[in-house]
């Protein structure tokens, strides 16, 4: 099943274009992230998707329903984390809780049940009654995720959740988020912390309005470098003839090599260079070098 | 229920804003005691009867004007009586010529002058009604039994010293109150929402217009009508301002305009692109309201162009049957012309602000 499906997505400020014709598929059940640095137009495309916003062009589907032609249908199935705190500030984490859930249509019942759960869940119990406003800026992303999962929708999307989070903590959201993935929440993400996204299932990088590439993590970096990157140490030179391995640093013993497919292509090494061989491992390349690649090459 | 969730939450909003606090809770206060210790005290209309006549029909009249008015002093001659005018000491003189009877017997058109304080035109001219009234009454009880008898009154203007009087500062006060205090508290809270990011949250419920606007008015009107109740007590038990008319018709009437000044804020709130805008807005509508609505000057006494202003401003109707009850001592029930349309304002305001509400964030 498709939870997002986005064809042609447009939307021009004036003369600028934030979102230039971008094509999305989220498929139920995975976490899906939106990557980018600020500006690249992560915000506007979340907020098309939302229905937020009007595309100029193109349209956004949500588990089947036109985002702006089917909004009632599209929004219960939606929970959302807006970048900026969106709560009301002089209500309390409690009172904030009850609206949102009776707006989404719980009776009072129901929401205090929920809420309760949440407020569990959450570690929210102690500052019930406090006042949004007075809450740390932890606490306040905590109590945002809270009322964007009080009417349990099947998609949870999450603008920069983690932004201003101190390191320690954005570890505890992405542990929170990958739980209720396994739960069974699709989730749209975006951030502009490379780093987290390695926790996606699915990534998108965009950049000036556009996808420049997608897939899962390592697709993606293959894609950037055009492979895997190993690297070996030899005993002494060898001849390392191989189709699809290219050297791409060499420095005495050591190389790093590129290969177009990783398991053929170690074996294949391991075979040639027999006892010659003293170590081969692959190497690990972050996202951010990955996106940088990317940037340069387009 | 989405509507009261959205009434709740608005309430406790109100409850929890100091400045909220201040604007409904002291303003009426606040503003009362200004206008009431800055405009004097004086309640009634004091007039003289000066009966030139001294025979039966004369000696009615005058019986009949003193279970109207306030009949503060008796002058003998027509001068005396527009000294005492002059004077301030009284508003008006109503003055019975010589041979009223006998004109009255006889079947003649007889003549009656009434000399009034033209510095005070409300006041004036509601004396003028009022007389009207009598006088009416009064050819018809001598017509019955002396046959066809008519009065033609006239009239005599002198410059009063201009004292200002409660009755001149309540509709100042019950405008101000109604619209300016209601329109610009309620003018910020659709454009702060927006400002704040609570909207886009907000937006993405399944929360309808109807639910925002009907519930913001709904709230808001619970947290002002206590304006109403105090302003009119703390004019009746400080200033000893007194009404003709019922004080359930004031309530009421006042209770639908505040509704209307609510409705005007909230319109201007979904149009406003900041609070600060919203804000200028709703001080910018109340100065035509100000000028043109009967608040210091009575709107016929305007220039055409000033008149047709007034006239498309629900705080002349409001005004205009607000005196009618306050000083005239009419019922609600004889405005319905003016309630209908502050009504039909008010839904007109309503209705504008639900469709042009966006649940976008653009």
């Amino acid at each position: 099943m498709i939870a997002i499906e986005a064809r042609g997505l447009t939307k021009k400020f004036g003369n600028f274009t934030a979102v230039d014709n971008l094509n999305l598929t989220v498929e139920a059940g995975v976490a899906f992230g939106l990557l980018g640095p600020n500006g690249a137009g992560k915000t506007t495309t979340i907020r098309m998707i939302t229905g937020l916003i009007k595309p100029t062009a193109g349209y956004v589907r949500v588990y089947g329903h036109d985002v702006m032609a089917e909004r009632e249908k599209v929004i219960k199935n939606i929970g959302y984390m807006p970048q900026k705190f969106g709560l009301y500030e002089d209500l309390t984490v409690e009172e904030n809780l009850m609206l949102f859930g009776r707006l989404y249509g719980l009776n009072k019942g129901e929401v205090q049940q929920r809420s309760n759960e949440l407020m569990e869940f959450l570690d929210l119990k102690i500052f019930r009654s406090r006042l949004a406003g007075k809450l740390s800026g932890g606490t306040k992303q905590r109590l945002s995720l809270a009322v964007a999962l009080i009417h349990d929708p099947l998609l949870l999307i999450l603008d920069e959740p983690t932004a201003g989070v101190d390191p320690p903590i954005r570890r505890q959201f992405w542990e929170i988020f990958r739980d209720l993935n396994r739960r069974g929440k699709t989730i749209l993400i975006t951030t502009h912390y490379m780093d987290e996204a390695e926790n996606c299932d699915k990534l998108a990088l965009m950049s000036a309005g556009r996808i420049i590439a997608e897939g899962s993590p390592s697709d993606v970096k293959r894609r950037a470098f055009g492979g895997d990157i190993v690297e070996i140490v030899l005993s002494r030179p060898a001849n390392l003839d191989i189709q699809g391995v290219k050297i791409i640093d060499a420095d005495g013993g050591r190389m790093k090599l590129l290969v177009d497919d990783y398991s053929t292509r170690v074996s294949q090494i391991i075979a040639k260079l027999g006892p010659d061989l003293r170590d081969i491992r692959p190497v690990h390349v972050s996202l951010e070098e990955a996106f940088i690649k990317l940037m340069g090459g387009s | 229920m989405r509507f009261t969730a959205v009434v709740e939450k608005e309430l406790r909003q109100l409850v929890r804003d100091p400045k909220t606090v201040v604007m409904v809770l002291l303003m009426p206060v606040i503003l009362t005691i200004l206008f009431g210790y800055g405009y004097g005290g004086k309640t009634s209309f004091p007039i003289a009867i000066v009966n030139m006549d001294q025979k039966s029909g004369g000696y009615a009249l005058s019986d009949q004007l003193r279970n109207m008015f306030d009949i503060r002093a008796y002058a003998r001659t027509r001068e005396e009586a527009i000294e005492l005018v002059r004077e301030g000491k009284i508003y008006a003189a109503v003055v019975i010529p010589k041979g009223f009877t006998d004109d009255m017997m006889a079947g003649r058109t007889a003549s009656l002058e009434i000399i009034y304080d033209a510095s005070e035109p409300v006041v004036a001219q509601s004396i003028m009604q009022m007389v009207g009234v009598i006088v009416l009454q009064f050819e018809l009880w001598a017509s019955e039994k002396f046959g066809t008898f008519s009065i033609s009154p006239l009239f005599y203007s002198v410059y009063g010293p201009s004292t200002q009087r409660v009755e001149n500062f309540m509709p100042i006060l019950m405008g101000t109150l109604l619209q300016l205090v209601p329109t610009s508290l309620i003018s910020v809270s659709v454009c702060r929402e927006r400002e704040r990011g609570t909207f886009e949250q907000f937006a993405m419920t399944p929360a309808s217009r109807f639910d925002i606007i009907l519930g913001k008015l709904a709230a808001y009107f619970i947290a002002t009508i206590s304006d109403v109740f105090l302003t009119i007590s703390i004019a009746m038990l400080l200033f000893g301002v007194q009404f003709r008319g019922g004080m359930l018709d004031i309530m009421l009437l006042s209770s639908f305009f505040l509704i209307c000044s609510l409705s005007m804020g909230l319109l201007i709130s979904v149009l406003s692109r900041n609070q600060l805008q919203a804000y200028q807005a709703s001080i910018f509508a109340f100065i035509p309201s100000m000028l043109f609505s009967g608040m210091f000057t009575p709107v016929n006494l305007l220039s055409d162009v000033a008149k047709a202003v007034g006239y498309s401003l629900p705080l002349y109707y409001y005004l205009d049957a607000f005196k009618a009850i306050a000083f005239k001592g009419m019922s609600l029930q004889l405005l319905t012309y003016d309630l209908e349309v502050i009504l039909i304002f008010t839904v007109v305001f309503s209705v504008l602000s639900i469709n042009l509400l966006r649940m976008r964030v653009e």
